[in-house]
């Protein structure tokens, strides 16, 4: 029997990079197949060619052994293709019913009748959800329910879904790979694309494995392990995060936040009474599932926003009245986890990037003009000191890949953050050389004594580099543990938001 | 004398309308049309024109209508085919507005001796209705395109919030992504509302010429295509609030012909009341606090980079 | 980069040469013959220096206006309301020339009225930053609106206080020849106003790309939330901002009163600030270029004004050849972005293969 999609020497050509390079594969009837690789390795491309989103520069797609014309995602939607994107693409500011429909309705609307429609075939998959709720209202993982509801409601036969496990809790990651079980028996299809080890081989009939835009593995689970899976995508054995064992952070304390709270436009508080300390020479970790405070707690702690009450004090001085200015010149280094939309600036040079936040220092300046000498020295040996790929300090930082577009903000930070460095998923979207040299240079800087702040939602990370950490959710701290106080499991029950009682976990 | 204000008002009311629920549809896309105010210079210059030439009122329209169709077909392939900036593409266009039209005003008409004028559309009193004292003036002793939108208001209410249409319009503005996944083409949504917006601000522009004025002048316009841009940022969005706006801005506007019949030599600032709709917009704009807007308004729609 | 810039100067070239040709064929509708037209147009610019100087004068104000687009453009705000800023420089200028030209020496007055007239267009600019600052209105629609206001009050102390003493038009007395700006070039209009422009051109360049303030401006123009976050007062930013562009284009009333006019007129110079915007497109927001941008519009002024007198064609004719000038140099933007990518990926093609 000819498979259900076969993709024949896919290539597709960005202006930055290579995308896909005859790219390959066939995607069977009933079967979960992982799309496995870097971040950057074409997963998301190649399937957005399939899905119509994009149009590939070379290469065929055939459904049942005949050739598919795929334009838009109209044609893909009409051969039973659907693809939930990675950031979802739902309107908040409508309902759920109103993004369910949207594209699948003609002429005019009966609301009353499409909502109960959606109520429907919510209930018959065990869906609890409002159809008349405003989408931007509902939690991330509801969010995603209502895209496979979406799916659903096209009587789609293979579903495409992007990393959906990365704004997910251990426990909702496990109702979706019951739902995708159930959806396959069915005889439908699903791509789970993923740069997850753990998670293919948990999921997956069949595992297809890119790097660097081309296929590089195409092998059933029974037939592989991790081990060779990961050796396919980065083209090395990987070694498990290691734990360095240093001595115990023994410095004073350097950043002290004491019961602080920080209002969300007014209801609901986004961080609620949080208090801990961080010594000199510690790193201190954050973990939880994103959208629980984690940005507004870095912020807080930068200047960004204002407390509604509790303190924060830096080396014993009160500094939550101050702003960012005041701060950075304290000695806070931030590194946002956006680093497009907090950090930098795309359209400026590296060397301008550099200047951002500290244009008011005088240190810059020569005659009332900015010292252009200075900060070309400057930014030539951030090239130099942290092997940034750029041909100097007047290429547009856009131009750059993501890793040295991070390495520019972490040398910028690094550099400001005398006292305390802020790290807020500082490897996300990291290939893992990348990530590597980050983590690197987080021990190198507590080594110097530094305090570190470390927020992420990848565990193996708080758990490899932080001495002490904690679990946010919903705004507040569930504990402080030192390094090695809990399992796997335990934190994703604490993330989940569950309490950690004697003898097991209770709602 | 209110009833004459009010029934003037309703009269000054009408172009705004036209324009600002063509605004308010386009910018439920994500398209601010910058070059409403050349639309509607176009209109009235093409309806006039038409009119004059063939002696029809109806033709007249049916010229502004493509007038105002063929400048937001260009502005809409710069911005949403080419993706340039709207306000900066809006901007060159309204220049080139008043270049063209005072220009083909020269090429068809040559430098008149007399000012050319038309009979404008008549005033038709509607059976009945007209009679109802005060409300009969004010309402139905207007002309034909004022009736026509006393049909249209309600068809834009319920396209835009109760079809797919609307729904997809509505959409766009929000999450172009979300329409594109969903098997939409947002540049031919986009394109559209456009186009729609050159065909009603056509219609809006045309309204100062051959509607009421019977003439043409290269400030025939005046800013008013601006104040249709106005009132929708200030009816939130939606064709109820474009509906209030325009009412309110019809008033002032009905005001200030009245003062200005008054004024004269005097050292009374009538100039006020003719700022007054300026004015007015201003101080709307800081006091109201939009919560509506369009999130990806003015924004082009880039899938690959 | 210098593929880019390459590109860039080419297509605006390009650009322009395409506007006219456009805006000629439309010459055919009234039976000019365009190579005539433009032979008349260009030729008359270099038929005496009277005339090839008054290139110049028209583009000094404009140089003005296209700067203070360019300001608040840098920190990615529209101030559409450089005609309102030029009328309310315009009164000022006017006003204070004609109290003060009697009760002192004309050097002095003229410091006094450039200082006055900054401050009245700064003022008078500054509240659109404001309220954007303090309330979110939006500027472009505030600004639009504040030109409009500006006239009205124009046109009231026009017909009232401000009205010539002889009481039978909307115009000023004319200024005494002391409070003029002296003449650059003796026997023709050209006035050291230009030479004011320039310099502003240049000042601009050097404040926006060799200063902590300038770079903070275009930082939050770039990318608002990333410098916010990176302790810039974005909003302090906003009201100095449209400062600095308030001032700028009233400045254009100074040169346009003290140098050319040496009156108010009620409805002069019209277009003023659209012609900035234009030109500020044209130059690509750069100041440098603006002063070249600002001749070009000047030239076709100059000699657009000579070929109606002399061919007979509308004076309309240079609205129409500008804004068709703008409209190519918008499409060849969009030629030069995407000649960009296509050369980022025939390197990547032939990296690949």
């Amino acid at each position: 029997m000819t498979a259900f999609i076969e993709l024949k020497n896919i290539t597709k050509y960005f202006s930055h990079v290579v995308a896909n390079q005859d790219v390959s594969f066939s995607i069977e009837r009933g079967e979960v197949l992982a799309l496995l690789g870097e971040n950057g390795a074409g997963k998301s491309t190649v399937m957005k060619i399939l899905y119509g989103l994009y149009r590939a520069d070379a290469g065929e797609i055939f459904q049942n052994g005949k050739a598919a014309a795929i334009h838009s995602p109209r044609d893909a939607m009409n051969l039973g293709i659907t693809m939930i994107q990675q950031h979802f693409s739902l309107v908040q500011a409508h309902s759920v019913t109103e993004n369910i429909i949207l594209g699948n309705v003609h002429g005019a609307i009966d609301r009353e009748a499409a909502d109960r429609e959606v109520a429907a075939l919510a209930a018959e998959h065990g869906f609890d959800i409002d159809p008349r709720a405003r989408v931007g209202d509902l939690a991330v993982g509801v969010q995603q329910k209502v895209e496979i509801l979406k799916a659903i409601y096209q009587k789609t036969r293979l579903l495409i879904m992007d990393e959906p496990t990365a704004v997910l809790t251990p426990q909702e990651s496990d109702q979706l790979m019951k739902f995708v079980k159930n959806f396959t028996s069915q005889g439908n299809s699903v791509v789970f694309i993923t740069h997850k080890l753990q998670e293919v081989m948990a999921v997956a009939d069949r595992i297809i494995v890119m790097r660097n835009g081309m296929v590089s593995g195409n092998l059933r689970k029974a037939d592989t392990d991790a081990r060779e899976l990961s050796r396919l995508m980065i083209g090395r054995e990987l070694t498990n995060a290691a734990q360095v064992k240093t001595e115990r952070a023994g410095g004073e304390v350097r950043l002290a936040l004491d019961r602080v709270s920080v209002s969300d436009h007014g209801a609901v508080p986004s961080l609620a009474d949080v208090s801990f300390e961080i010594h000199a020479g510690e790193v201190f970790g954050i973990a939880g599932v994103s959208g629980n405070g984690q940005q507004e707690l870095c912020e807080v702690i930068c200047g960004a926003l204002t407390p509604v009450s509790g303190s924060i004090r830096l080396d014993g001085r009160a500094i939550e009245t101050l702003n960012i200015h005041e701060r950075v010149k304290r000695g806070i280094g931030y590194v946002p986890s956006n680093r497009h939309r907090d950090g930098l600036v795309m359209n400026m040079t590296m060397a301008e990037n550099m200047l951002l936040k500290t244009s008011f220092d005088p240190r810059w300046l020569k005659n009332g003009f900015i010292d252009r000498k200075r900060l070309d020295a400057v930014s030539e040996k951030a090239i130099a000191d942290y092997r940034i790929k750029a041909s100097g300090p007047a290429a547009i930082l856009r131009t750059l890949s993501g890793g040295n577009q991070q390495k520019v903000i972490v040398a910028r930070e690094v550099d400001i953050g005398e006292k305390l460095i802020i790290f807020d998923q500082p490897t996300r979207g990291l290939d893992l050389g990348a990530i590597d040299n980050v983590h690197k240079i987080i021990r190198a800087e507590r080594a110097k004594g530094k305090a570190i702040l470390l927020v992420s939602t990848e565990l193996t990370e708080i758990l490899g580099l932080s001495d002490r950490y904690t679990v946010l959710y919903k705004g507040r701290l569930q504990g402080i543990y030192d390094r090695s106080a809990l399992t796997v499991e335990e934190i994703g029950l604490l993330m989940a938001g569950y309490q950690l009682k004697e003898g097991g976990a209770h709602g | 004398m209110i009833v004459g204000l009010l029934s003037r008002a309703v009269l000054m009311s009408t172009p705004l309308l036209y324009g600002s629920i063509a605004e308010v549809y386009a910018e439920r896309s994500g398209m601010m049309v910058t070059a409403i105010e050349g639309i509607f210079l176009i209109g009235a210059w093409a309806g006039f024109t038409g009119s004059y030439l063939t002696g029809s009122l109806l033709i007249g329209l049916i010229w502004a209508i493509l007038g105002g169709l063929l400048l937001s077909a260009l502005y809409g392939w710069i911005t949403v085919f080419l993706r340039q900036h709207q306000v900066v593409t809006g901007t060159a266009l309204n220049i080139l507005a008043v270049g063209i039209c005072a220009f083909f005003q020269r090429v068809i008409f040559g430098v008149p001796t007399t000012p050319l004028t038309i009979k404008p559309l008549p005033q038709l009193a509607v059976p009945l209705l007209a009679d109802i004292p005060w409300i009969g003036t004010i309402l139905f002793r207007q002309n034909i395109l004022t009736y026509a939108l006393y049909l249209l208001l309600p068809v834009s209410i319920f396209i835009l919030y109760r079809t797919s249409l609307g729904l997809t319009i509505r959409s766009t503005g929000e999450n172009p992504e979300a329409v594109d996944v969903a098997g939409i083409s947002v540049v031919k949504v986009r394109f559209l509302t456009v186009l729609l917006a050159g065909i009603m601000g056509g219609i809006a522009g045309s309204f100062y010429s051959i509607g009421y004025l019977g003439m043409f002048a290269d400030n025939i316009i005046g800013g008013r295509g601006w104040i249709a841009f106005a009132i929708c940022f200030l009816g939130n969005w939606n064709p109820k609030g474009a509906l209030i706006g325009t009412v309110v801005f019809g008033l002032a506007e009905a005001l200030a012909i009245y003062m200005q019949s008054l004024g004269g030599q005097s050292f009374f600032p009538n100039e006020l009341f003719i700022a007054l709709p300026y004015l007015l917009t201003i101080i709307l704009t800081i006091s109201r606090r939009s919560y509506n807007v369009p999130a990806k308004l003015g924004e082009p729609y880039v899938k690959e980079n | 980069m210098d593929e880019k810039l390459r590109d860039s100067v080419l297509f605006s070239i390009l650009a322009v040469i395409a506007g006219l040709l456009l805006s000629g064929a439309m010459l055919l509708f009234i039976d000019k013959n365009p190579i005539e037209v433009y032979r008349i147009l260009f030729s008359s610019l270099f038929r005496d220096k009277y005339t090839f100087f008054d290139i110049f004068v028209k583009a000094t104000p404009l140089i003005f206006t296209a700067l203070a687009f360019t300001f608040t453009y840098k920190a990615s705000l529209f101030n559409i309301g450089a005609q309102g800023q030029f009328y309310i420089g315009s009164v000022v200028a006017v006003a204070a020339s004609l109290f003060l030209q009697q009760r002192l020496p004309g050097l002095f007055v003229l410091a006094i009225v450039f200082v006055l007239v900054l401050a009245a267009g700064g003022i008078w600019g500054s509240w659109i930053g404001f309220v954007k600052a303090r309330y979110q209105a939006n500027e472009f629609l505030t600004s639009m609106m504040s030109t409009y206001v500006a006239l009205n009050f124009m046109n009231y102390l026009l017909r009232t206080i401000l009205k010539e003493t002889k009481g039978e038009y909307p115009q000023t007395n004319p200024l005494d020849k002391t409070v003029w700006l002296p003449k650059l070039v003796p026997g023709t209009r050209l006035h050291w106003g230009f030479v004011i422009a320039l310099l502003t051109a240049i000042l601009i360049w050097v404040v926006l790309y060799r200063t902590p303030f300038g770079f903070r401006i275009r930082a939050v123009g770039l990318n608002q939330r990333a410098s916010e976050m990176s302790g810039i007062n974005a909003k302090k930013l906003y009201v100095l901002a449209f400062f600095i562009s308030g001032a700028l284009a009233a400045a254009a009333g100074l040169t346009e009163v003290n140098g050319m006019q040496h009156m108010l007129i009620q409805g002069f110079n019209p277009t003023i600030g659209s012609e900035g915007l234009g030109i500020a497109i044209l130059a690509n927001a750069n100041p440098i270029a603006i002063i070249f941008a600002s001749a070009l519009f000047g030239a076709l002024r100059v000699g657009g004004l000579v070929a109606s007198q002399v061919a007979g064609i509308p004076p309309s004719f240079i609205e129409l050849m500008q804004g068709l000038v703008m409209i190519f140099v918008i499409l060849s933007n969009f030629c030069c972005g995407e000649l960009d990518r296509k050369r980022e990926i025939r390197k990547l093609r032939k990296a690949a293969s």
